[in-house]
């Protein structure tokens, strides 16, 4: 029971803070926002016995692109991102009828899906969560996976420098 | 739907919650014009992929969905520095930040 009130509790903090990030007009308040959907995530996440998923949830999510994003919005400042409004009218309707229909669908799969379970307690399961369990299976089963993200991290690297160093030839800089 | 001896939490809950979350970051993308907030809705949709995707590792029983999670955060986290150098590049050559106006490799 006690499961039920903490997941109820996060999970409408989660929505609220998310219909916040997509509606609250300065960047600012939206990123701060975005910190309230990616916590209440976190405790999500400890609900389902990934503890090791939650930690890493706040700290290099909740902690290191959080405090990115808030970097890059006080180095560009308030002024030029005077929100010119969102979009309004035409083209919103059908940003409306497209969430509208893929929720649709989504209500039915839910609804009629025959996955044994799906509606019940979940079963009792050992040890997937731990860093202890997480570590084995990232170098036995998954060390490609590991070592690829490696590879993305270091194209973002050298992608955001070079993005960076151009950037700064055109303002005069060398 | 759910039934009554129910005493944790089902994992349809929390495949509807990571649902709900998926359409309110695609209507953030779909509505905001700022490329500040459209990576910030970016970010809401990757979340709520990654909760969907930890709710079926607990389902199933092993971490092969945690695995998974962890290589969506190291993606996202590339995703919002080559996003951020981009806006940060747009923002140097004096242009409005708004994408409805960055229309110059438009056919």
């Amino acid at each position: 029971m006690g499961e039920q009130i903490v997941f109820g509790f996060a999970a409408a903090a989660a929505i609220v803070s998310a219909i916040m990030v997509i509606t609250l007009k300065g960047p600012f308040r939206a990123t701060v926002a975005l910190i309230g959907t990616l916590l209440s995530l976190a405790v999500l996440f400890i609900l389902l016995m990934a503890p090791f998923v939650a930690a890493i949830q706040v700290i290099v999510y909740a902690g290191a692109i959080v405090v990115l994003f808030l970097f890059v919005i006080a180095y560009l400042g308030e002024r030029p991102l005077a929100e010119v409004g969102d979009r309004l009218g035409r083209y919103a309707v059908f940003a409306w009828i497209a969430v509208i229909a893929l929720g649709a669908q989504g209500v039915i799969v839910l609804a009629t899906t025959k996955l044994p379970g799906f509606r019940d307690d979940p079963k009792q399961i050992g040890d997937i969560g731990s860093p202890r369990a997480i570590g084995e299976s990232f170098l036995d089963r998954f060390i490609v996976p590991f070592e690829a993200t490696s590879l993305a991290l270091l194209v973002a690297a050298v992608g955001a420098v070079l993005l960076a160093k151009r950037a700064v030839r055109h303002e005069g800089g060398r | 739907m759910i039934g009554e001896t129910v005493n944790g939490v089902p994992l349809i809950l929390y495949i509807g919650l990571s649902g709900a979350l998926f359409l309110l970051g695609l209507l953030g993308v779909m509505i905001r014009r700022n490329p500040l907030l459209l990576l910030l809705s970016v970010e809401l949709l990757l979340n709520s992929a990654n909760l969907a995707l930890v709710a079926f590792s607990r389902y199933w029983g092993v971490s092969d969905g945690q695995i998974f999670a962890l290589v969506v955060m190291v993606v996202a986290a590339t995703e919002v520095v080559i996003g951020l150098g981009l806006v940060v590049a747009v923002f140097r050559q004096r242009i409005a930040l708004d994408v409805d106006q960055m229309t110059s490799l438009k056919g």
